[in-house]
């Protein structure tokens, strides 16, 4: 919500700078941002008392000397004759009517009605409405004006369950469905109620004869719809936070007051009908148990004195809950108003100490499975549980996100077997993954199990033993052979016949419920632990990499060093990764063979061949710069 | 000169794998907590609304309850959990104060877009003992962020609304950048909730706090693009070893 800051101080005494109002919004637990003069607001869903000029004075009244110095009507006013009839007491206990009619229709606003539309950038609509609008904004109150020439007939608040067409005020037709709270006109819905109003008895440029509507709706009848029907109006915003139940007389005498300050009122007349009178809340005062609560010590007389800032009465022990405040029930409700007044940040701490509970590690297995994985250069991964490919026993999704992902997934090695496909496309050729996940069925009821899937293909490693030898079922058996040579693991083959992609090497994975492991895994002692930093993320690019291998003879052996220090750490902005692949000492002929593999990628176009060989050339000319290495060929 | 025959190979590098940074860091956390007295509890991620909703004094009216916010399952029989703090429910249920219990994995609402997803983490704690109180979940909020981000981080508390939380607080830090950052929920457990679990509320008081481990996990790391964490791309998470 949009608030203008001289719409909020001309009515603070001390007219504080907007930094220090912002301050102290902050402190209130009013969230906003400033843009200029404007304080864009955002309220918690329990606070919609706040949500107008008025609301917001009421809880900085705690920092400030404020007035909102609004003049209302204060005559006797006739009574409307209205053919009215409440059908629904319970969505709507208190509702009021005024009638008025005015000799002509202001050209231009005056005071505070045209500094609102001014001030926010508003488009203005038609009188009536325009003045219901600002209304709204300064009391939090939301009016529905129909125009009286049009509500010929008898007026029905019910609700109905029926289909319906219903044209909006803002020209969009829609079909009411299920339950609906609506004001009808002879059978025809002229209101969605507390959502908006129907264009068949709106006001236009031209009214001068007017009904206004002042209602409470329970929030429960409001909430969900301005969804449902995708109007998003500001009384819906309002009515679902709930209003104030018993502001709709001072309300409606302030709207005669704003009409006066613009038109000669001809006629004008009222109705109310409460089917229930609103329940004053009250609370003990308890001040201990306040200050046990916050964890503070403040005297009774303080602790009154902040919430009468606030708008509470104090009564024979209890204190009584403003008609505006629905959110306040209970005396952790009260403290919380004390501590937004102290400030949070204002409340010293005390030292918390907790008692040592039991601490069991159900996760033991688990953890050392992954730190083994981890020890042979499996990734961990994370997958969404949402896929298209239904089992039997998946569980559907009422309301998917998307439509083709509607299922929860019954195994994680579909989802791995996207991942390598998506790693392999990305030119990765030694992939090894792993995940460890809940999945859910619907086989016997709603069952759950804990799997670890794995899943592998490529090189084995990238170091110079491992690069020309790739993962097979063979490999991954006798990997997990070491650790747990008593249990059987049933690797499986991935077919890649229908898979979308011409890489040849095995796929070899695994699927396995996490309480089929023994404890013999505990045994396992892992190579290192993950890192207690956490690294600053290099972004990553998406464009495509391109290979160059350059391999050396060296007879020399003491410019090994040299040849691989200069090599490994090269530094160009295309260079992804560089790794020794290949290694062999000719004992016979005195010579080391040695390969190295350039990963060239850049982050902002895909490379050509002509910027990969100035630096391929460059790193050829400086390795032969070291005597004694000769690449073969060349 | 030295003898060139005996030259050693160059070093055979073990290629290490690593822990997904969100798992990891939501060990991280779980430890800290532990070691501060919090014992561990797990509990399904398909829920009832019951546990989900009910029980934290969430009302049938909330927002949070609509088709659209919540993944409902099997003819809205049950739910995708909103939230971890259902498996304290049933923590609450099974055991009597005193109790200290932190729950962490993944939790679903129905989002999509560069700072949210579908599906997250979050790591939730409750503390239930008599005269638990706001100035304590205080200490105890300053002890984690400190280990988090430093003793230098200058952070906020700021009044929020949580239905199962009275009094209620956001906490925010802020960033080099000059720009507070929201970090984590907590508040004093609803007396209501207490009482829905069967302990009395007249004795005990307690504490909760949640937070969401992708937010974390980008601040720490600088991730900006929340999906990055989920494509499963090699070169993404060879970065975090």
């Amino acid at each position: 919500m949009k608030i203008a800051y001289k719409h909020l101080v001309q009515h603070i005494k001390e007219a504080p700078s907007i930094e220090h109002i912002s301050n102290k919004l902050f402190q209130l637990g009013h969230e906003h941002e400033i843009d200029g003069d404007i304080l864009d607001m955002e309220f918690t869903p329990n606070r919609g008392d706040c949500l107008s000029i008025n609301g917001l004075l009421r809880d900085l009244a705690v920092f400030y000397t404020v007035d909102p110095n609004q003049e209302v009507h204060t005559e006797k006013l006739n009574k409307l004759q209205l053919d009215f009839e409440n059908l629904s007491k319970n969505t709507c206990p208190n509702i009021s009517f005024l009638k008025l009619e005015i000799d002509q229709v202001p050209e231009t606003y005056k005071n505070s009605l045209d500094n609102y539309f001014t001030d926010l950038g508003l488009n203005k609509n038609n009188f009536f409405t325009d003045v219901s609008n600002y209304l709204s904004y300064e009391t939090g109150q939301p009016t529905h004006c129909y125009d009286a020439k049009k509500m010929g007939g008898k007026l029905l608040f019910h609700e109905i369950e029926k289909s319906e067409e219903f044209e909006t005020l803002l020209d969009k037709k829609i079909t009411l469905t299920g339950k609906n709270s609506v004001f009808s006109l002879n059978d025809t819905v002229i209101n969605l109620a507390g959502i908006v109003g129907g264009k068949n008895t709106s006001c236009s440029p031209n009214t001068k004869a007017v009904i206004i509507e002042c209602a409470f709706f329970e929030p429960e009848a409001i909430i969900g719809k301005s969804v449902k029907y995708d109007i998003q109006s500001d009384a819906s915003h309002k009515f679902e936070r709930g209003v104030d139940p018993e502001c709709h007389e001072k309300v409606l005498r302030r709207f005669i007051n704003l009409i006066d300050e613009h038109a000669n009122i001809k006629e004008m007349s009222i109705i109310s009908y409460k089917s229930k009178d609103n329940q004053i809340h009250q609370i003990p005062i308890n001040v201990k148990k306040i200050n046990q609560i916050i964890g503070i010590n403040i005297s009774e007389k303080e602790y009154l004195n902040h919430l009468s800032k606030l708008g509470f009465d104090v009564e024979e022990g209890l204190i009584k809950v403003p008609s505006f405040r629905s959110d306040i029930k209970t005396q952790n409700d009260l403290a919380e108003e004390v501590a937004r007044v102290i400030g949070y940040d204002n409340i010293a701490t005390s030292k918390i100490s907790i008692p040592n509970n039991e601490r069991t590690n159900n996760k033991a297995i688990e953890n050392k499975l992954r730190f083994f994985l981890l020890d042979n250069g499996f990734y961990e991964v994370i997958n969404s549980p949402f896929v298209s490919l239904a089992a039997e026993e998946a569980i559907k999704v009422d309301n998917p996100l998307d439509s083709n992902r509607e299922y929860l997934r019954t195994n994680i090695t579909n989802s791995l077997l996207e991942n390598l496909l998506f790693n392999e496309r990305r030119q990765k050729d030694s992939i090894k993954l792993f995940e460890i996940s809940d999945v859910y069925s619907s086989s016997n009821g709603i069952s759950k199990k804990r799997k670890l899937s794995i899943i592998a293909s490529g090189r084995v490693g990238e170091n110079y033993k491992d690069f020309s030898k790739k993962i097979n079922k063979k490999y991954l058996v006798m990997l997990f052979q070491e650790i747990l040579p008593n249990e059987v693991f049933d690797f499986k083959l991935v077919s890649r016949d229908l898979l979308d992609t011409k890489i040849k090497n095995e796929i070899v994975s695994l699927e396995i419920d996490i309480d089929k492991f023994s404890d013999d895994i505990l045994r396992y002692e892992e190579a290192s632990s993950p890192p207690d930093n956490f690294n600053e993320y290099r972004p990553i690019s998406d464009l495509p990499s391109s290979i160059k291998d350059i391999s050396y003879s060296v007879k020399d052996f003491s410019k090994i060093m040299d040849l691989t220090n200069l090599l490994l750490n090269y530094q160009s902005d295309i260079v992804k990764n560089v790794f020794i692949f290949d290694y062999f000492k000719n004992e016979k002929t005195e010579e080391i063979k040695i390969g190295f593999r350039f990963v060239f990628q850049s982050k902002i176009a895909t490379l050509t061949a002509s910027e990969i060989d100035v630096i391929y050339n460059d790193i050829k000319s400086k390795s032969l710069d070291i005597q004694g290495i000769t690449i073969p060929g060349i | 000169m030295p003898d060139h025959k005996d030259i050693t190979p160059p070093e055979l590098t073990k290629d290490r794998g690593s822990l997904h940074p969100i798992n990891h860091m939501k060990d991280s956390i779980m430890s800290l907590l532990v070691s501060y007295g919090f014992e561990i509890v797990d509990g399904p991620e398909i829920e009832t609304e019951e546990f989900n909703f009910d029980m934290l004094n969430i009302k049938k009216s909330h927002p949070a309850r609509q088709m659209h916010d919540t993944f409902y399952v099997e003819n809205k029989s049950n739910l995708l959990r909103t939230h971890t703090s259902p498996v304290q429910i049933r923590g609450m249920l099974e055991k009597k104060p005193p109790l200290a219990f932190i729950s962490g994995g993944k939790v679903y609402r129905k989002d999509d877009d560069a700072t949210h997803l579908p599906m997250f983490h979050q790591v939730e704690g409750i503390y239930v003992d008599e005269n638990v109180s706001f100035a304590q979940l205080k200490d105890l909020i300053y002890k984690i962020i400190h280990s988090l981000f430093g003793k230098e981080v200058e952070l906020r508390f700021r009044p929020s609304y949580f239905p199962f939380t009275e009094p209620s607080a956001e906490v925010d830090i802020l960033s080099k950048e000059g720009k507070w950052l929201e970090i984590l929920g907590c508040g004093l457990v609803n007396p209501v909730v207490l009482e829905n679990c069967n302990i009395d509320s007249n004795k005990y008081s307690g504490l909760a706090f949640g937070l969401g481990i992708e937010r974390i996990a980008m601040l720490k790391h600088g991730v900006t693009d929340i999906r990055e964490f989920y494509k499963s791309n090699l070169d993404f998470l060879s970065q975090f070893k």
